[in-house]
């Protein structure tokens, strides 16, 4: 969770208390000095005690509450203490102070009254930076970026100056994919926090996400330099250099990463994508082999070796490793999944659903299975209106449902529709997939087509340009990836260097 | 908070797992890789067609040369050749011209494309010094038209180096007028399918010529040296990927045995990111111009649609003819073209690698295609590599059915993965009469299920019993002729068409059979299959009817109908003249 402070937030409420107080008459200014001496002084017992017969004379002053509420605050009894502040605001709903004591609170409790009270805060402060970095901390554990985003951005120099909200902030950025943004923010933390390694790898990432990889590398220099480097960041690094075309550079990075940490299976798996992406799977296999030599329950190590062993059309192996990850940690549905599709890979269609489908048994929420299942349906080519057609369809649906981010599903979808003549469903579903995945060829395609065959002709040819225009992007990464082929190096072998 | 870069990673790239494993390699070609789809149960309907491999006694012995026999050092012997089925004596019997590759180390003895002329016995003679047809290189496709208008089918044939115009003489012999014609290319090119067509409808066959890679020997990789040289961890030769793509032409025929290059003017020359391969002109929105088809390996298919004006527009993504149904690139190669669901439209149908569904596509008559693959079922097999394609009535049931040549572009691969053959048996899917198909396997007879390493077919009836044969190429082997026996006669009729008007081939002209209930689209072409050209004489199966009505719709425009014709005969048709005298052969 994010932890974001808010340093002498009860100075600001008694100074505001204060103020207010200056502005009443002269008696009650008299009155009400002692109590805010204490509670200045922090002397809270007195501040109570003097508020007493202040509140038995005038029970219904917002004022007197709320010093109430701070002084209970400033005991540690924050029960108390809100119920002061609600009792303030029962008698003067939109007393400030009140509502502020009351906010503090409810969002340190992540009460689920704190966000009408920040809400209420801004409809009478619309300005107020520490509100809007409040409902920004609170919607982003939420799990809200939508909502989290403009409360980030209004909260200015607060968030800037806590590198936990800005790191909240950059994440949101980028789940709402505003990469570029991300950078700016991240950046601008980095700027003011310069040895924030936790900070630097989040911008260098988001850089590689927006394929800035030359920024990304530079962002990490200062860290690689470093002797001991982590190999954390070794890792990222490599995924720079290797987005920069610079293959041997993220071997290098990736190996010395591994020697560093070689009980870390997540860059064995690096280190196979880096194989696979440049077709030398015995090499991947190798590195997994050294991966699974040390951590011989890893079941990702299996499925990436699964995935290595498909390349090599050696299914047996194939399916006996995914089986393993399987049974190693069965909550995970990557090795089931990889399974039904070797399946279908070895061209065994049959087998492919009827692993899928008894996979299914266990976990019928999983979407990566319910789509496997919707595309192996599809594949079978059944008529629109037929039981199959509609399995795959509600499958589909499912999967989309349960993971919204799933832009395959939308894909698969789209398909349906569009053989089943619904085009505006189609032409939705295929917006859908590009809304997650700018570079859906799939989605573009289907898209062309579905507009096409429903008369609506506007959009296509910048449609069309786009989809050339993708399709030679991907001719040029794939002829940049393939510059460079893995070997294996007359050294010994990895597992005999690790430890 | 705690970065986790691979979230960050995953949230904008999906699954690691779906990027991964559906990244089949074959590096050279197309990754689109499909499942097949299961087959239902057989029909259990008998299939009366039955071919048998009667080459040898024909006297079809000398094998087509092409490249390495263990293994294949370049693409370019790989890739093969085309046939074609060319009635060069206008004696109504289709003669054979064979195209032929050679070898790396040297032009072995015999390695030469071939002219067979039919003695009408079933047999045929070595007619090609004596036609002046001797020619040694790496041939690739064959395209036949009248390109002067004499009476006498023409070839062109399309190289690795330079391709040859010959012009048929009349007597039996031929010219080549390559350089004559305007034809000559100043540098060396990968020519691969070829077609001659009238796309401006002045009544002259004009010419357009495919290019699959531009390749010299001196510059190409080796196999093993890069990821386009590799197949399921095997190095192999490398390509199309990697290799720059060749450049299309259209050559107009300027009515005077010469052409001129209008590739740029016709808006041909934009296409440039395409390994082209067969290419197939016919009038597929039916708007009365031939526009052009062309099957591109790894890489879109392109759809040239005539603008009527000497130009073309390419609109294959959009019709939905150039990608699989995901918008996938394929290995697209053969090109079948009729009218598999008796719409009265030209469907089209593409062959493609192994672990790939070969490509049906309907036409809705306008030129707009809806890929009918699994619909139609022809995704049950994905095992072979495809090649020569067609759409022909092998039964004379009335229904035409789908007929594929296979073999292996990488014969050392079988040596450590046996379960990808070099030699693979030929396809036959029957169709089942309701927009479906029905692969067969010996059912068909022992010249389908027989293996090879095929690459071109032309389809045709050489012993004019009323059936569609097959002649296929077999790479380092004798071609294969394969005989059809039709166990239960059922009724046809063969169309030839006279251009008057239009060119003399009548390349390009529409017939639209009509029996029963039924309505079946033909057109004639230069080109279809793999680098192969067709018996020109237009076949339809009627099934049980015994009379057709027939629309023609000639290349120029004239639009002529007849009425109950009798079945089961020849009938020559000239333009504006109707039935005229068959050449030869026939009732007429």
């Amino acid at each position: 969770m994010v932890g974001m402070r808010f340093p002498a937030w009860l100075v600001v409420l008694v100074a505001t208390l204060v103020t207010c107080a200056v502005i009443a008459a002269q008696a009650a200014a008299e009155r009400i000095g002692p109590i805010t001496s204490a509670l200045r002084a922090g002397q809270f017992d007195q501040a109570l005690r003097l508020l007493q017969p202040e509140l038995r004379q005038d029970p219904k002053n917002p004022q007197l509450w709320s010093f109430r509420g701070i002084a209970l605050s400033g005991k540690g009894n924050k029960r108390d203490a809100l119920d002061a502040f609600r009792q303030a605001l029962k008698n003067s709903p939109d007393y400030l102070p009140a509502l502020e004591g009351a906010a503090q609170i409810e969002y340190e409790n992540r009460g689920k009254a704190a966000d009408a009270l920040l809400q209420h805060i801004l409809r009478l402060r619309p300005s107020d930076p520490t509100s809007h970095a409040m409902l920004a901390v609170l919607a982003y554990g939420r799990g809200d970026c939508a909502a989290a985003a403009p409360h980030f951005e209004q909260s200015g120099s607060l968030v800037e100056s806590q590198p936990g909200a800005l790191q909240a902030y950059g994440d949101c950025l980028v789940r709402l994919r505003e990469t570029e943004k991300a950078i700016l923010v991240l950046s601008r933390g980095l700027a003011q926090s310069n040895s924030d390694a936790s900070l630097r790898c989040q911008l260098a990432s988001v850089q590689i996400m927006a394929e800035h990889s030359k920024d990304a590398i530079a962002t990490l220099q200062p860290l690689l330099q470093e002797s001991g480097t982590d190999p954390n960041v070794l890792d990222l690094a490599a995924s720079a250099y290797e987005a920069d075309g610079n293959t041997p550079e993220a071997v290098r990075l990736l190996r010395q990463a591994i020697v560093a940490d070689p009980h870390n299976v997540n860059l064995y798996v690096d280190f196979s994508n880096i194989s696979l992406d440049h077709q030398s799977f015995l090499v991947g296999v190798d590195m997994i082999n050294a991966g699974l030599s040390v951590e011989p329950k890893a079941g990702v190590l299996y499925v990436a070796r699964g995935v290595l062993y498909v390349q090599l059309a050696q299914y047996d192996k194939a399916e006996a490793d995914f089986e393993k990850a399987d049974a190693l940690d069965p909550r995970q549905s990557m090795g089931s999944a990889a399974e039904g599709l070797a399946a279908a890979q070895e061209n065994d269609p049959e087998r492919a659903l009827a692993t899928v489908q008894s996979k299914l048994v266990k976990r019928p929420n999983d979407p990566l299975l319910l789509y496997l299942q919707a595309d192996i349906l599809t594949q079978r080519g059944p008529d629109p209106g037929s039981l199959e057609f509609r399995e795959a369809m509600a499958s589909a649906k499912k999967a989309v449902s349960l993971r919204p981010s799933f832009a395959a599903g939308y894909d698969v979808l789209a398909k349906l529709y569009l053989q089943a003549g619904n085009y505006p469903q189609a032409v939705e579903q295929c917006r859908k997939a590009l809304d997650r995945n700018p570079k859906d060829q799939v989605a573009l395609y289907h898209l062309i087509q579905a507009l096409r065959k429903s008369g609506r002709r506007d959009d296509i040819p910048d449609l069309l340009k786009r989809l050339a225009s993708l399709r030679m992007a991907g001719a040029k990464e794939e002829a940049e990836r393939n510059r460079y082929k893995l070997v294996e190096e007359k050294t010994l072998p990895l597992e005999k260097q690790l430890p | 908070m705690t970065v986790d870069r691979r979230d960050f990673v995953r949230l904008s790239l999906g699954s690691a797992v779906f990027a991964a494993v559906p990244r089949l390699l074959a590096q050279g070609v197309a990754a689109h890789t499909v499942k097949p789809m299961a087959r239902p149960a057989p029909s259990g309907r008998p299939f009366h067609a039955h071919f048998v491999d009667v080459a040898a006694t024909a006297g079809l012995q000398a094998p087509v040369i092409y490249g390495g026999v263990e293994s294949k050092k370049y693409i370019l012997e790989a890739t093969g050749c085309g046939c074609a089925f060319i009635d060069y004596d206008n004696d109504g019997w289709i003669d054979i011209f064979l195209l032929s590759g050679t070898r790396l180390d040297g032009d072995p003895p015999g390695a030469t494309n071939r002219l067979f002329k039919n003695n009408r016995d079933g047999t045929f003679s070595d007619v090609t010094e004596k036609a002046g047809l001797k020619a040694v290189g790496w041939a690739s496709g064959v395209c036949i038209g009248d390109y002067n208008n004499d009476g006498f089918e023409d070839i062109f044939c399309t190289y690795f180096g330079q391709n040859r115009l010959y012009r048929n003489n009349g007597d039996g012999t031929f010219t080549d007028m390559t350089r004559a014609a305007g034809l000559w290319n100043e540098q060396p090119r990968w020519g691969a399918g070829c077609s001659f067509l009238d796309y401006n409808r002045d009544g002259h066959l004009d010419l357009f010529v495919s290019n699959y890679v531009r390749f010299s020997f001196e510059h190409a990789p080796v196999p093993g040296e890069n990821v386009n040289c590799n197949w399921k961890g095997v190095p192999v030769e490398c390509g199309p990927r990697g290799l720059p793509p060749g450049r299309h032409s259209l050559y107009r025929n300027n009515g005077d045995g010469t052409f001129t290059d209008v590739s740029q003017q016709a808006g041909i020359a934009s296409a440039t990111e395409c390994y082209g391969m067969t290419v197939v002109a016919a009038d597929l929105d039916e708007d009365g111009w031939t526009d052009i088809f062309v099957a591109c390996d790894s890489t879109p298919s392109l759809l040239f649609m005539n603008n009527h004006d000497g130009t073309f527009r390419e609109e294959g993504v959009l019709r939905g003819v150039a990608l699989s149904d995901d918008g996938m690139e394929q290995a697209g190669m053969g090109v079948g073209v009729g009218d598999y669901d008796l719409d009265g439209h030209l469907d089209l149908f593409k062959t493609h690698f192994a672990e790939d569904a070969n490509g049906l596509y309907h036409n809705d008559g306008k030129g707009n295609f809806d890929d009918m693959t699994r619909s139609s079922r022809v995704a049950v097999d994905t095992r072979y590599v495809c090649w020569g394609a067609g759409i022909v009535d092998l039964d004379n049931d009335g229904y035409p059915d789908l007929f594929m040549s296979t073999g292996n572009v990488y014969p050392e691969v079988e040596r450590k993965l046996p379960q990808y053959a070099n030699k693979t048996p030929r396809a036959v899917f029957r169709n089942l009469g309701n927009r479906t198909f029905e692969e067969l396997g010996e059912e068909a007879g022992p010249g389908v299920t027989d293996a090879h390493c095929s690459r071109g077919c032309a389809f045709g009836d050489y012993d004019n019993d009323g059936d569609i044969d097959i002649l296929i190429v077999n790479l380092n082997e004798p071609p294969s002729l394969l005989r059809n026996d039709i166990k239960e006669k059922q009724n046809w009729i063969k169309v030839k068409l006279e251009g008057v008007k239009s060119n003399r081939s009548a390349l390009g002209a529409r017939v639209m059979a009509r029996y029963g209930d039924k309505v079946q689209a033909q057109t004639v072409l230069s080109q279809s299959s793999f680098y192969s050209c067709s018996d020109s004489r237009l076949h339809f199966g009627l099934g049980g009817f015994n009379t057709v009505d027939l629309d023609i719709y000639w290349p120029n425009g004239l639009h002529e109908q007849l009425k109950r014709i009798p079945a089961n005969q020849l009938i020559t048709l000239r333009e504006g003249s109707g039935i005229v005298k068959n050449k030869g052969w026939g009732i007429s």
